[in-house]
């Protein structure tokens, strides 16, 4: 397939496109203008041909889609205030959706993102699937849930309207290097101190490689058309369990104050309760005060990946001690396939590092970079 | 004072410009400062919110659900035919604000429009022409005038307690070069074209806080510099002395200071008053229990004044009360004088004033 892949020198993207050159695809590989392209391993990769667009505006994206087969929709604002947010995320996604309805692309692939169920209604235990209930009061949210929220509106519109052939997928806390430590860890207080929120809790994480490994074939599946895919991995750690095999990995932790969940949900009941009788509502407490966004981050829930399992056939990779080594090496290794390989590479051919990427982007827990005559990759997610 | 002429549906004897007391209002941008007009306009009893425009689809439609906007549109044409707003708020990019604010005048409809109002002060002076000819309302907004401490300070000076003005310092710093829209090199700011870059931005914000306490200038000193340099900035810095009569005045715009502030100081012949309205309190300095007393007294009075607006700012970050708390005094003053046909709260004297010092500035920069 010819592949759009937008957001491709982000976190995700840039595994993103190293998977659909593993496997054979053409990728035409969106990033922003001011992209340092020879900070990205595959950008001079004869199968990637690389497309300076800015999504927030419409003039390049219809080019950008000519003689391509379908879409992968990374691309999304993971910083600053909502109407920065909005922009990057929900106008970026309407240009791009516009745009492949004027140039008769109809397959996407749209990344959303665990963040969109409402956690506050749902009962504590229960399994989080693809049916799960969606957040109904958005403004009861962070920016990034809301605008994740009226993405996924967007698309839904898009396939209904145009007949698209569409694949939501929505991945769970994404991992990796430079991404290890989580909110779903606690609240920052300081930059090297943190309210450690409960112990308990399983985490849904996915690995970055697990999760690029899924995207792709969701593209490649016939069966995922329509469908909505929740991408988690297997034996998800507790709170505890990940910071003990992280400690054992780097000491460059922040510092953590550890507060028990019942009594910060307490708080949190209560502090609400007080905005909504006395304040009017008006009120604007840091998150982890809000009931709806703690219970996101914290709330005991289990996670299912079937559909992902039956649909896609996937089956994640990575262990979570397998990811953690491999996040956590001096160096970072992206094996994409030498131009000489053939398109399909066996197993022994994928693990040839002759077009690797090797780079100083150590894990920002690690303060020991080492000097590389590589560039770094960009981990910013906007393209 | 340059008035409106009477003229049915604005201020004849017969019938009130708006006899049920409602005015039909409508926006166009829906982008980051919609949020504070359509607050207000949402929750105002004095207005019917007709409709939100955008190019983009899904921003018009957001601005309208969230704020109850009975349309939404993305043509703004259309939407002066369909809603038939008596007044729309122009919230685009600056470098559209002349375009736009003719057309709804012409359309016979009164404009408030974001600052600045136009690029430079002989196309400020050509679309306040086109408002008097359709006799219509053309406001600019100055929204900071109308911050609680600004309108603090002006009674102080009203009331004869600094004495007469003699000098006004506003000092802006804004980090406008780590992130943000302004350094976005990937989608630059339509700012950047404006004849002042991004100091274009904010200079409505200094210039018309100068203006409220020293009218006029005859002499003008002023220098534009690119400190952080690059071909995306024009300006990153201003610095600017001005005259007029005895009477000084300092503007300063600078993103190489911090913390970020808004630093407003009025020096009369008695004493002195500042503020900074990122952090608002207010500090009064003024002869208080004679010459030997008055230091202290000023200090003690003051410290307490410190302590207090600790409190109030911590309540209103909670609560969620900006810097732009002026905008809903300002909207409101305006819509209870379009209904009552009184003065408005910024005249034409206002905003002539503001774009001929900002005319000043500029001029200063072309000699260089």
């Amino acid at each position: 397939m010819k592949i759009l892949i937008t957001g491709a020198s982000g976190f995700l993207g840039k595994h993103v496109v190293a998977e659909a050159i593993r496997k054979g695809h053409q990728v035409r590989a969106v990033i922003r203008p001011s992209t340092d392209e020879k900070s990205i391993i595959w950008h001079n990769h004869p199968s990637v041909e690389l497309s300076r667009i800015d999504l927030r505006r419409k003039s390049g994206i219809t080019d950008a889609l000519k003689d391509i087969d379908g879409v992968i929709h990374l691309a999304a604002a993971k910083e600053g205030d909502f109407y920065t947010r909005f922009a990057g995320t929900v106008i970026g996604t309407e240009n791009l959706l516009d745009a492949m309805v004027k140039v008769g692309v109809l397959r996407l692939v749209c990344i959303s993102s665990f963040a969109v169920f409402d956690y506050n209604n749902i009962p504590k235990g229960s399994t989080i699937h693809e049916d799960s209930p969606q957040e109904t009061n958005p403004l009861l949210r962070e920016e990034y849930a809301q605008t994740k929220l009226i993405q996924e509106k967007l698309v839904y519109e898009f396939e209904e309207t145009h007949k698209a052939q569409v694949t939501i997928i929505r991945p769970a806390l994404i991992y990796g290097r430079n991404n290890l430590w989580s909110t779903l860890l606690g609240g920052r207080l300081t930059d090297n101190l943190w309210l450690r929120i409960g112990a308990h809790a399983t985490m849904p994480l996915t690995y970055v490689e697990n999760c690029a490994e899924a995207i792709i074939l969701a593209v490649e599946s016939k069966e995922a058309i329509g469908q909505t895919i929740n991408v988690i991995d297997d034996n998800l750690p507790t709170q505890r369990t990940y910071v003990k095999k992280l400690k054992k990995r780097t000491n460059a932790l922040p510092k953590m104050i550890p507060v028990n969940w019942t009594l910060m949900r307490s708080i949190a009941v209560l502090m609400w309760a007080y905005n909504q009788k006395f304040l009017k509502g008006q009120a604007k407490f840091p998150g982890i005060f809000y009931p709806g966004t703690l219970d996101t981050r914290f709330k005991h829930f289990r996670f299912s990946n079937a559909r992902a399992k039956n649909i896609l056939n996937w089956t994640p990779k990575y262990s979570l001690d397998t990811a953690l080594d491999i996040s956590c090496r001096e160096v970072e290794f992206i094996d994409i396939p030498n131009s000489t390989l053939p398109l399909y590479p066996s197993p022994s051919q994928q693990l040839d590092i002759s077009n690797q990427e090797v780079k100083s982007n150590i894990p920002s827990l690690i303060n020991s970079p080492i000097p590389s005559p590589i560039p770094q990759v960009s981990t910013n997610s906007n393209s | 004072m340059i008035t409106l002429d009477k003229k049915p549906g604005i201020n004849t004897e017969e019938t009130p410009a708006f006899p049920n007391k409602i005015i039909k209002s409508a926006v166009i941008g829906a982008g980051a400062i919609s949020k504070e007009h359509l607050s207000f306009l949402s929750k105002s009893e004095n207005v019917d919110l007709v409709g939100v425009c955008d190019l983009s689809r899904i921003a018009a439609k957001y601005a309208q659900e969230r704020f109850g906007a009975k349309g939404y549109f993305t043509d703004y044409q259309k939407m002066l035919e369909v809603a038939k707003p008596d007044i729309v708020h122009i919230l685009t990019p600056a470098n559209t604000h002349k375009k736009i604010a003719s057309d709804c005048l012409k359309a016979g409809i009164h404009v408030f429009c974001e600052k600045p109002i136009a690029p430079t002060y002989d196309e400020f002076h050509e679309l306040y022409n086109l408002a008097q000819s359709y006799q219509r309302h053309l406001i600019e907004n100055q929204n900071y005038c109308f911050n609680k401490e600004i309108l603090a300070i002006k009674k102080l000076v009203a009331d004869g307690i600094i004495g007469e003005v003699q000098e006004v310092e506003v000092r802006l710093v804004a980090p406008i070069r780590n992130g943000g829209a302004f350094a976005d090199e990937n989608l630059p700011n339509p700012i950047h074209q404006m004849p002042a870059g991004v100091i274009h931005d904010f200079i409505t914000h200094l210039c018309s806080l100068i203006v409220r306490f020293i009218p006029d200038f005859q002499t003008c000193n002023a220098l534009w510099s690119n400190h952080g340099g690059g071909d995306l900035f024009k300006y990153d810095d201003l610095d600017a002395v001005v005259i007029g009569g005895s009477s000084h005045a300092r503007i300063r715009f600078s993103c190489h200071t911090s913390p970020k502030c808004f630093s407003v100081i009025v020096r009369g012949s008695k004493g002195y008053v500042e503020t900074d309205l990122f952090q608002p309190y207010l500090r009064c300095v003024i002869p208080r229990g004679g010459e030997l007393l008055s230091p202290m007294i000023n200090h003690f009075i003051n410290g307490c004044n410190f302590i207090g607006a600790t409190f109030s700012n911590f309540r209103n970050k909670i609560m969620q009360q900006t810097a732009y708390e002026g905008i809903y005094t300002l909207l409101d003053e305006t819509y209870e004088a379009l209904i009552h046909e009184q003065d408005l709260p910024i005249s034409f004297e206002d905003m002539e004033r503001t774009n001929k010092l900002i005319n000043l500035l500029l001029l200063e920069a072309k000699k260089v």
